[in-house]
């Protein structure tokens, strides 16, 4: 396997990288793959007001099932993307069929288990999945490697690119494409908001007994705005495999479910605008506080890595202090929603 | 539609239902007759069954036994949204206003027959769905005028006073274009001038609409006068049935229902409005 130094950008602590495109373009990345995990979680918590954990879940079973079948089985990388898109939903409605009908809590337990389940699966299943090796391209056969078709992909954009700017950073079409995604998911779903479907969803999340009572079948819009989740957590999880080059079953820990909720609470909750602000806004800070000096000791390498994550934290607490909405929520719909 | 009520039959015909909770019988064998553009009042003291009743004819409680047909079609077992959109409509005790959505969107929820509520419909025929939000928003309006809620419109449910939020439910309810009506405490907790536009709401549904409505009601005055049938529960079954004046006379009635008020009140409880 070759390594791509672009790829390992971000791990590099050096203040010449406050100034790097190629550093913030790798962030920008992160931010937009966050966002669509967190327009999904604004479908499912802030619109139809379930509160779904297992995000991760979905990403995984989209990268592993894209990679598997690019590289065990030797499909197409673009046959791939539909099938895993497919294999994710399938899976939300099958966890969402008896799950959904628990109260919400219960609801979010049985999410962040199954999340666990899916991740330790992968971990295990060594012949299907790499186990803890992860999945990457096999050297003897590069012609069924997905990160080579991308490669290609990749460079027949960044060759347009050079019309306008001579040496664009290596990650710089994925950060298009993630982009690009994030703009037209998130006009879809306003679209759906807006329609008499998202005005169910928005009842659901009020009160599900009221929806019934007005001939509302709650369970099968509750079903559907998990599916659509799913699809969009399989989006993120192809994109996040596209990024980092491997699958591997550290990338879906429940941490990113929750970062993916911090993105959100940011943003704020029923506002699909916010979503994209708040990813941007999470991923500089958590990124950004990689430059701030500190003088070692006190501050050795590790303690300044929980030193960032404190002050995210801060900024959250800050956020809920003085804006309890997020940036861009109605205050009178959370107070009304109580 | 009400061809029914001429053949003597019920719109709604309630057998021998019985609802336990553990130990506890809430509804013990009730059975009831609910004739088709009527206007009928249940009562009965705190702890008949008459709620838990509601929850199982709208099928929000699965009952241990019975059987309950409405409109000629056994409905027992069916979810609440399958029975809703066979006609039969409820309204809660406690109002469930969807609060952070505005006044005509709680309105527009309720419209039966919106295809803009498929997926599949919005993407392939996003016209027929704009077509019928117009419709819906005009009847939607309408009703919004006749309950004097039109200034209204745009406002959070939530921010509605409990009286507003009583006439909004009942208006949202009409808007699912039910053929029997079940209110629950309709008047509970509203000031005499709504009570009275209440009323007068519920007779106009009756008249113009042909609407059925089953109400609870702990207001005598209200029930005597406004009722054209009124069944009587206690301890879980139905003890009397009939016009408002023979019940006023039932001396099974007096017993269990009116000699419970008087016994509350001698104990200094005052039995909730």
């Amino acid at each position: 396997m070759t390594i791509d130094p672009g790829a390992l950008v971000p791990l590099a602590v050096t203040l010449e990288s406050l100034t790097d495109p190629d550093f913030w373009v790798s962030v920008g990345v992160l931010a937009g793959i966050y966002a669509i995990v967190a327009l999904g979680l604004q479908l499912n918590t802030g619109f139809t007001g379930i509160v779904n954990f297992g995000m991760a879940a979905f990403m995984a079973i989209g990268a592993y099932t894209m990679a598997i079948l690019v590289i065990k089985a030797g499909f197409s990388f673009w046959l791939s993307l539909p099938l895993a898109v497919g294999t994710s939903m399938l899976f939300g409605v099958l966890v969402g069929l008896p799950s959904l009908r628990l109260r919400a809590d219960y609801f979010a337990i049985a999410t962040i288990a199954m999340a666990e389940v899916v991740r330790l699966f992968a971990q295990n299943a060594r012949e299907l999945t790499g186990g803890n090796q992860g999945l990457f391209c096999d050297l003897d056969n590069p012609s069924n490697c997905y990160p080579d078709t991308w490669n290609s992909i990749s460079e027949s954009i960044n060759e347009f690119v050079t019309n306008f700017w001579s040496d664009p950073p290596t990650l710089l079409p994925l950060l298009l494409v993630i982009w690009v995604t994030v703009g037209l998911a998130t006009l879809a779903l306003t679209y759906l908001q807006r329609a008499p479907w998202g005005r169910v969803l928005r009842a659901i999340r009020e009160d599900e007994d009221a929806a019934q009572a007005l001939g509302k079948n709650t369970l099968a819009f509750k079903l559907q705005s998990l599916a659509i989740a799913a699809v969009l957590g399989s989006i993120a999880g192809f994109f996040l495999a596209l990024d980092l080059r491997t699958v591997h079953p550290l990338d879906f820990e429940p941490l990113v479910t929750f970062f993916a909720f911090s993105v959100l609470i940011l943003g704020g909750m029923g506002s699909y605008r916010g979503v994209a602000v708040g990813a941007v806004l999470f991923w500089f800070v958590l990124e950004g506080t990689r430059f701030i000096d500190l003088p070692d000791p006190p501050f050795t390498e590790t303690r300044i890595a929980s030193v960032r994550l404190a002050i995210t934290g801060l900024l959250l607490i800050g956020l809920m202090a003085f804006r309890p909405q997020g940036l861009f929520g109605k205050r009178q719909e959370m107070v009304l929603g109580e | 539609m009400n061809d029914q009520a001429t053949n003597g039959r019920g719109l709604l015909e309630v057998e021998d239902v019985v609802k336990r909770f553990g130990g506890i019988r809430a509804v013990d064998g009730a059975t009831m007759r609910i004739g088709a553009g009527r206007i009928t009042a249940l009562i009965g003291p705190n702890g008949a069954g008459k709620t838990t009743l509601f929850n199982v004819l709208t099928g929000f409680y699965r009952s241990d036994r019975g059987s309950v047909t409405f409109d000629g079609r056994q409905i027992l077992g069916e979810s609440p949204h399958a029975i809703a959109r066979r006609g039969m409509v409820r309204t809660f005790q406690i109002t469930k206003a969807l609060a952070a959505m505005p006044v005509i969107d709680n309105m527009m929820l309720a419209a039966p027959e919106q295809p803009g509520e498929r997926l599949r419909n919005l993407v392939l025929r996003p016209g027929a769905a704009r077509a019928r939000e117009r419709e819906v928003r005009e009847q939607a309006m309408e009703l919004l005028g006749i309950f004097n809620l039109t200034d209204l419109a745009e406002a959070y449910a939530g921010t509605l006073s409990g009286g507003q939020r009583k006439l909004l439910e009942l208006a949202r309810a009409l808007m699912a274009q039910p053929k029997l009506l079940l209110l629950d405490e309709p008047m509970a907790g509203i000031n005499p001038t709504l009570v009275a536009r209440l009323l007068d709401h519920m007779q106009m549904l009756r008249r113009d609409r042909g609407v059925t409505i089953l109400f609870i009601e702990h207001d005598m005055e209200v029930v005597m006068n406004h009722s054209d049938r009124v069944v009587v529960m206690a301890e879980g079954r139905v003890i009397a049935e009939g016009e408002p004046d023979e019940v006023r006379a039932d001396r099974r009635v007096i017993d269990a229902y009116l000699g419970e008020v008087a016994a509350d009140t001698a104990v200094g409880e005052k039995p909730p409005a």
